[in-house]
């Protein structure tokens, strides 16, 4: 398959995924399930945009690591700041005050 | 060019730590949230986005192959695209005043909006790095051999799409 044919089904699925994200957010419901499946399209699309539109397999190591880092880090975020939302709200409230 | 999309990813990993953390403080708010927003809206930015971004991948590898009118129609599109971002904010900030959801609705719609039109700014840089793309482009300025402009700037607008992937789900889809 050509690279163009890639960069084509990457933008595809992404549009798909986006159109489905839609459809979770829309429907009722509210908790840890719901963020776990809007995390993972999240990171599936990032995973997308990053190797296909990104090219970043072609970086240096060091970037892509940390770029990887911070596409998989927001969703792992989102889920724990979902499930312990409580514990992190009394940690920065000595903070805010 | 990394280093200024390290400084992109910096400032927003910033921005959302305090979404995190406000969120934690005020999960009513965010909860009830996303109702008050357009999801139709939302989808739109990052359905224009990613294609402005699919458009801007597919000008690169037209310059590539040596294919330089091609290159600057993908650009073109992938600007028109891109012009699709700041339309559909016209149209949704005339929604949102008209809702009364300004400034005082909140912290939910005041995270939105802090969020929100930081992107748009980088946006906008992005569409004005694109329009002087497509200009060196057409000039002629980039070739097979060296078109390290047309990629650094590829790079920062798929890095600007990536983090509206970030944000969309935050505002639109979870609460």
């Amino acid at each position: 398959m050509s690279p163009e044919r890639k960069i084509d089904l990457a933008w595809l699925m992404l549009v798909l995924l986006s159109v489905g994200g839609a459809g979770i957010g829309s429907a009722d419901g509210a908790g840890v399930g719901v963020a776990v499946l809007v995390s993972l399209v999240m990171a599936v699309k990032l995973r997308l945009v990053c190797t296909y539109f990104l090219e970043l397999h072609e970086a240096h190591p060091r970037i892509r690591s940390a770029v990887l880092a911070f596409c998989y880090g927001m969703p792992i975020l989102v889920i724990l700041t979902t499930a312990f939302g409580d514990t992190l709200s009394s940690l920065t409230g000595a903070l805010i005050g | 060019m990394w280093v200024g999309i390290f400084c992109e990813i910096t400032e927003f990993a910033l921005l959302f730590a305090v979404f995190f953390v406000a969120r934690a403080h005020h999960p009513e708010a965010f909860h009830s949230g996303p109702e008050r927003l357009s999801l139709l809206a939302g989808t739109g930015y990052t359905l224009m986005l990613l294609t402005s971004g699919w458009c801007v991948a597919r000008a690169l590898h037209a310059m590539r192959r040596g294919q330089r009118a091609a290159c600057v129609r993908w650009m073109l599109a992938g600007f028109v695209f891109g012009l699709g971002y700041p339309a559909i904010k016209i149209f949704e900030l005339q929604r949102n005043f008209a809702l009364g959801l300004d400034g005082s609705a909140g912290v939910f719609i005041v995270s939105y909006y802090y969020l929100t039109f930081t992107h748009l700014v980088h946006v906008f840089w992005g569409l004005l790095g694109m329009l002087w793309v497509i200009t060196r482009t057409g000039l002629g300025a980039y070739t097979v051999e060296e078109h390290s402009g047309l990629e650094a700037f590829a790079c920062y607008w798929h890095v600007t799409d990536m983090i509206w992937l970030m944000i969309f789900p935050l505002f639109y889809l979870l609460g």
